[in-house]
């Protein structure tokens, strides 16, 4: 099987517009999640994660005419040129596929009404034909909708894809913007926190939305990597709790499978993680299956944390921009807090990360739950490492 | 080896279609709610869960029980194995409409957490899971139309790289009234016999031609 190699990424939240912009606010521990009344997201005040609408407008008017793009494209097209611009990879080539992720795409076109985009608008297909367009693709893209996991989802099928030589990059991009609709849906299942988000926390109420997009490009070729100890994608699998459509698994079994799976799909044998990348949404049920599926993966020792409590849960670009987080962990040798944490708050015991480290870390496994009963989980490491 | 379809089945134009023959016909242009109710007592299925999922859990989940009905081999893999992986087109918009007009009026503001959940469409895998206990590869992808050679070439590779060893797979879609379920179910190959169809890109074609 050939060699997966992350080559570039980017990040965009209410923490910036680039990843090394994003990291640096995490390593500061700095929280992008505000409070808003605005009646167009919220019949009452909400914290949430938003990116800058101002800035979005300025920086995508210089590669695109604002009037033509939905806010969610106007963020993944942005997201995309700067991952595109850090390499040489062509995005027009027949061998570069693209890979969306997406939980409701541009569902606010639907909740306003607005048909002046067009009637498709609204739908998913419609919005990776768009982005793949105005990158000049000429290959039909593949789109993700696994709910909570979807970007994860989205990493494993581009590197399958790559694996079987279809295709030599792909270029794989996951979002999703805030409007009343997700709010609105998870404040019905009271489970929305009122304040912050607090992961693994005993005192944790509820999740924070976010929105944003993260792209990370794939290759199966080695020129397109860095030159010394290069990141790769060594595995990754997708399963199901088969238990219910809207709560996770009582014993963490699905969670536990993913995470074996990925871990075999990787050829890893040992229990040297360096680090664990949780999903932790701070839903009293989350987490604490998390922690029994960490357990029963004998991975209580690793060091986890959840970055929600920074921007939000990002719903179907969670995946991607988490597993970006991590490739930064490797690259700059840090471990980054969780925010929100301070009495543990989960039955098993897990290593979580209290304080910003600097520490050697040469890999990391990264994990994911969502509605539907779906979990995902993804191993990478350095290239000479593993 | 090839990996072969156990059975097959399409849900399209008032009729259920299983591996070729019509096993079901609506003469009486019934709505679709009615229709895939008058499915569902056809083949004698009990599941009460079945009368609270949505428009379009409803298509996947009967083409599945008509798939696994009769499947006592299915029973014996590992459901950790066996896979649900679908494709669509509409995602959830039916539901998310109706989702939609609960949070339109500000004076009669009540979002339904029961409406609300079916507003992903990777729901109508998570069903099929929980009413066979299969925890095995799941994933939801979107295309514009049903896109034979991606699915057949992903389940494959799942297959032969030893990651699952069955698979319910295929399509289903819900908008508007118009439905269209061609669901497989795709098994390793395990004798070879002159009547083995396998999950190939250009047979499925044929198929539901």
């Amino acid at each position: 099987m050939n060699t997966i190699y992350t080559v570039s990424n980017n990040i965009i939240t209410s923490l910036g517009f680039s990843s090394n912009e994003n990291f640096e606010a995490l390593k500061k521990g700095v929280s992008g999640i505000k409070e808003t009344s605005d009646p167009e997201i919220t019949q009452i005040p909400l914290h949430v994660s938003q990116v800058d609408s101002e800035r979005l407008n300025n920086e995508f008017s210089h590669i695109g005419n604002p009037a033509d793009y939905t806010r969610l494209e106007q963020i993944m097209i942005l997201s995309i040129d700067d991952a595109i611009k850090q390499t040489d990879i062509n995005p027009e080539s027949d061998e570069t596929i693209f890979i969306f992720s997406s939980t409701k795409g541009n569902i606010d076109l639907l909740e306003r009404n607005n048909l002046s985009f067009g009637e498709d608008r609204i739908h998913l297909w419609k919005l990776g034909e768009i982005i793949s367009r105005f990158f000049h693709s000429p290959i039909t893209p593949v789109i993700i909708s696994n709910a909570c996991v979807s970007g994860l989802t989205a990493i494993t099928t581009g590197a399958q894809l790559l694996r079987k030589r279809k295709y030599k990059n792909a270029i794989v991009c996951g979002g999703d913007i805030i409007s009343e609709f997700t709010p609105s849906g998870f404040q019905s299942f009271k489970a929305i926190s009122p304040q912050p988000c607090r992961p693994f926390d005993a005192n944790r109420d509820g999740i924070t939305l976010g929105e944003g997009a993260g792209t990370i490009i794939l290759s199966s070729e080695e020129k397109h990597a860095e030159e010394s100890n290069p990141i790769i994608f060594r595995g990754g699998a997708n399963t199901n709790d088969a238990n219910h459509i809207s709560g996770p698994s009582r014993t963490g079994d699905g969670l536990y499978y993913a995470i074996r799976n990925a871990l075999a799909d990787a050829n890893k044998t040992d229990k040297n993680i360096d680090y664990i990348s949780g999903h932790g949404t701070a839903t009293p049920y989350n987490d604490e299956m998390e922690s029994k599926a960490i357990s029963w993966a004998e991975l209580e020792h690793v060091p986890v944390n959840s970055l929600k409590a920074y921007w939000g849960h990002t719903l179907g670009a969670a995946g991607i921009v988490e597993s970006i987080a991590g490739i930064y962990s490797i690259q700059e040798n840090c471990l980054i807090k969780t925010l929100g944490y301070s009495e543990h708050g989960v039955s098993k015991r897990l290593n979580i990360i209290t304080e910003y480290k600097e520490t050697t870390i040469k890999n990391f496994l990264k994990t994911a739950s969502g509605f539907g009963g779906s979990n995902a989980a993804a191993y990478f490491s350095q290239i000479n490492n593993d | 080896m090839e990996n072969i379809i156990s059975k097959y089945c399409i849900i399209q134009n008032r009729k259920v279609i299983v591996d070729g023959e019509t096993q079901f016909e609506d003469k009486d242009n019934l709505e679709y709610g009615k229709l895939m109710k008058s499915i569902y007592k056809h083949y004698q299925i009990k599941y009460p869960k079945y009368f609270k999922m949505d428009n379009l859990c409803k298509i996947a989940f009967l083409g599945s029980e008509i798939l696994m009905h009769d499947k006592e081999n299915i029973k014996n893999i590992d459901p950790a194995r066996v896979g649900v992986i679908l494709q669509n087109t509409h995602s959830t918009i039916d539901t998310d409409k109706k989702y939609t007009n609960t949070i339109k009026d500000k004076s009669n503001y009540f979002p339904s957490p029961a409406v609300f959940v079916y507003t992903l469409p990777n729901v109508m895998i998570g069903e099929i899971c929980i009413r066979h206990k299969f925890q095995g590869e799941n994933a939801c992808f979107i295309s514009k139309d049903f896109n034979p050679e991606f699915i057949t070439e992903h389940v494959n590779e799942l297959l032969d790289e030893g990651k699952m060893d069955a698979c319910i797979t295929g399509y289903a879609d819900y908008i508007d009234g118009k439905y269209k379920a061609i669901m497989f179910l795709v098994e390793k190959n395990k004798e070879n016999r002159k009547d083995n169809i396998s999950f190939k890109a250009k047979i499925i074609k044929n198929l539901i031609k």
